[in-house]
């Protein structure tokens, strides 16, 4: 046995035990509900492990302590009512129950939860959670809390709701469940007027950014993820070549090319020009944790990097997971995963980290970024 | 007698590969239990004609390469788990080979990801690594000779020419 083939088995040993059993069953239980064709079953196949391991887009979270905030036990949760329900902090998705003695599974209680900035928690039972082909459906909330972005299966469209007016809007563009593949992601626009969805991130698959008034669209080529949608602007990365399109949401204008590799992209940065993301080398055998703790900021209009940020106060050894929303024209928030999803807000100019917020770690969306 | 008894007999009896295969692929636990789960929901609805007269292995392992490979390709949980060594603790050189080839994985692609464990970790042949993947057998070829250029790259500690040479040779 080589070296090679040794530490590759080496690390298939290192596998965790996974309670198979409980997959199965899982798996048994979303077919036959399936077949059943029932409403429910699109949360049929969300699974314990699905709430850990942390499907989260990041996004700002208004001060609060940093304080884990754990998901609230299903039953007790109300349905979101009609009406003025104020902002929101987060919403999160919820499991299906799985009672591993009685072989029993409870998905009655699966679905999207959401949490006002008040402290409520409500059950979306009007938004989708997964589809019958167990693909995720995403929700979406703008950058203030207050518009709130989800697929109806009943309207067959994406709703976005006014949750300070109560108002909602379906949207003219009808899309089949189907339409909803793995990685599927939704972005919305501040004001809650523009819908990104893109059916299957980072596949050829076009994504479609939809104006809710009038029922016009945009087609953006697959090779575009959205990061997010904001003055009247969609700001699409392409990975591959690290390319960043701030595209009018009517279409046109160019993108731009990094020289380099960038990941974790921010959205653009008060001054309309910067964002931040983190190179990365795939060359040579660097420290990639450290790649991850250092921000690179980048000028949308000309291609060049404008300084490289160090960031510091971070805890020791782990890297930033994701970019979150600007909070000044120099503080940017970006999260790391712990035993709890952390939000800091770093200083641009030096550097320096400071712990925001803290979330469960759990399917989160949060406000004002891509949700997937 | 359930009409899945046999999809849970299958499952049951290869938990160790199919964990095994998830692990690798993903690199992540959470990711190797999501991914296995997403994949056992599409078999059991494929069972019956898979129990009559399919390949339910060849199946389970096509669907488990390629739901990883077409798995978002931005960045968030997939960086890999285990943290470089620390200065100053001494490990056995297996426990460094492990780190170093986990993190070496981390860095290729998805798909090169996963030529390398169908060819060296199941032992599939050219062959039975196109068919699992969906792809030519040139383009295996091709796929595996960029993913062990790029792990003697990235790992030159742990793939020494003589380690990778061996290690192509004892390939089927």
């Amino acid at each position: 046995m080589t070296r090679l083939r040794r530490a590759l088995s080496g690390i298939a040993e290192e596998a965790p035990a996974v309670d198979l059993n409980g997959l199965v069953d899982l798996a048994v239980a979303g077919h036959r509900r399936k077949r059943r064709a029932s409403a429910l079953l699109a949360a049929v196949a969300t699974v314990a492990t699905v709430a850990a391991t942390g499907t989260v887009t990041a996004a700002l979270v208004p001060s609060r302590s940093p304080q884990p905030a754990a998901p609230r036990q299903a039953e007790a949760v109300p349905d979101l009512p009609a009406g003025d329900v104020g902002p929101l902090d987060y919403a999160y998705e919820t499991p299906c129950k799985v009672d591993g003695e009685r072989r029993h599974l409870d998905c009655s209680v699966a679905g999207w939860r959401v949490v006002t900035h008040t402290g409520r928690t409500y059950r979306l039972r009007q938004a989708l959670a997964r589809t019958a082909q167990n693909n995720q459906a995403p929700i979406a909330i703008s950058r203030d809390g207050r518009m709130l972005a989800y697929y109806s299966p009943q309207a067959q469209a994406h709703v976005v709701r006014d949750l300070v007016s109560g108002s909602q809007v379906t949207s003219p563009v009808r899309l089949k469940e189907t339409r909803i593949g793995p990685g599927s992601m939704l972005v919305l626009s501040d004001d809650g007027r523009h819908l990104m969805f893109d059916p299957r991130e980072g596949s050829k698959d076009p994504g479609l950014l939809i104006d809710m008034r009038t029922g016009k669209t945009v087609e953006v080529s697959g090779k575009y993820e959205a990061v997010s949608v904001r003055n009247g602007v969609a700001e699409l990365v392409r990975y591959r070549k690290t390319d960043l399109w701030l595209m009018p949401v009517t279409g046109g204008s160019k993108p731009v090319r990094f020289k380099g590799t960038f990941m974790g992209f921010s959205e653009l940065a008060p001054d309309g020009r910067t964002v931040a993301a983190f190179e990365r080398n795939d060359d040579t055998m660097s420290d990639w944790v450290q790649e991850m703790r250092t921000l690179t900021l980048l000028d949308t209009r000309t291609g060049r990097e404008r300084a490289k940020v160090p960031i510091r106060g971070l805890p020791k050894g782990q890297p930033v997971w994701i970019t979150g929303l600007w909070r000044s024209g120099s503080e940017l928030t970006v999260w790391i995963e712990e035993a709890s999803t952390r939000a800091y807000r770093v200083d641009t100019r030096t550097g320096r980290a400071r712990l925001l917020a803290d979330h469960p770690k759990t399917r989160l969306v949060l406000p004002g970024l891509a949700s997937s | 007698m359930d009409r899945h008894d046999g999809f849970r007999e299958f499952v049951l009896a290869r938990r160790q590969s199919l964990t095994r295969t998830a692990y690798l692929l993903t690199g992540d636990a959470h990711l190797a239990e999501d991914l296995l789960q997403s994949v056992l929901i599409n078999v059991v609805g494929q069972w019956p004609k898979l129990s009559a007269n399919g390949n339910p292995e060849a199946y389970t392992r096509k669907a488990l390469v390629n739901q990883y490979i077409s798995w978002r390709r931005r960045l968030r949980r997939e960086w890999p788990s285990a943290d470089p060594p620390e200065h100053g603790v001494s490990y056995d050189e297996e426990s460094v080979d492990r780190i170093v080839l986990r993190q070496a994985l981390a860095k290729l692609t998805r798909k090169q990801r996963a030529v390398i464990v169908l060819r060296f970790w199941e032992d599939l042949t050219e062959a039975q690594t196109a068919e699992a993947l969906g792809c030519s057998v040139g383009n295996v070829k091709s796929q595996t000779h960029r993913a062990l250029a790029r792990l003697r790259t990235l790992a030159p500690e742990l793939t020494d020419s003589r380690s990778l040479s061996e290690f192509q040779e004892v390939a089927p």
